[in-house]
């Protein structure tokens, strides 16, 4: 009964970092510049790679045919997914910093007043 | 409903959206006008690739298959910096 309950929420983690993953992509291709497309990366990587590891962890602990593999392979995924958590921030982090420093993509204001012509 | 059918159909409903990612990041990739945005896209693509990994050592039910999901991630972090290094002070320091 756990091992199936196990299962799907597993499942259902690892299907929703599916989707997250094709929403990241798909927003990497379609956003116009590199500040904007880091959104677009954050959402792939922590969407798509953290929680479908942590999917793969809870499915790996319900797939009770596995036998004693199911051990490594869970703590493998659970502690890729807390690499991923704490090292995906400081990679796009300093991809930022450099690309603003080095001034390799310039950075247009994108500042715009919607209250300009609001009359009180 | 045993256990591996159940399995294979969750893979089975997960599978088309990962490949389409990789797809499209890979588009990002050779289109990126800039160096950044493809080392964006190979930054995204080899920590995807790195959880794809772990689901199919699920699949393929082996652990040695999802060691190497770790060293891919390590390896996406590491060309980041790699690359903000160079771009800021011109050399790498290997």
């Amino acid at each position: 009964m756990i091992s199936e309950a196990l299962m799907y929420i597993g499942g259902i983690l690892v299907i929703i970092g599916g989707i997250c993953d094709f929403f990241g992509a798909l927003g990497l291709l379609r956003f116009p510049h590199f500040y904007v497309r880091l959104h677009a990366a954050t959402v792939g990587t922590i969407g798509g790679a953290v929680v479908p590891l942590i999917g793969a962890a809870i499915l790996a602990l319900g797939c009770d045919f596995l036998g004693w593999i199911r051990y490594p392979i869970a703590g493998m995924s659970f502690i890729t997914a807390i690499l991923i958590l704490i090292v995906s921030p400081t990679a796009t982090h300093a991809l930022a910093f450099a690309a603003h420093r080095s001034k390799a993509i310039e950075w247009k204001e994108k500042v715009c007043d919607h209250l300009e012509g609001v009359k009180r | 409903m045993n256990a591996e059918n159940l399995l294979f159909m969750i893979l089975m409903i997960a599978f088309p959206f990962y490949l389409a990612a990789f797809v499209l990041y890979s588009i990002r990739i050779v289109k990126g006008p800039t160096i950044f945005d493809s080392v964006l896209a190979v930054d995204c693509l080899s920590f995807d690739l790195a959880a794809f990994i772990a689901i199919l050592a699920i699949y393929f039910r082996s652990a040695f298959l999802a060691t190497s999901a770790i060293i891919l991630a390590l390896w996406a972090f590491l060309l980041d910096l790699y690359l903000a290094k160079y771009f800021l002070k011109r050399e790498v320091g290997i």
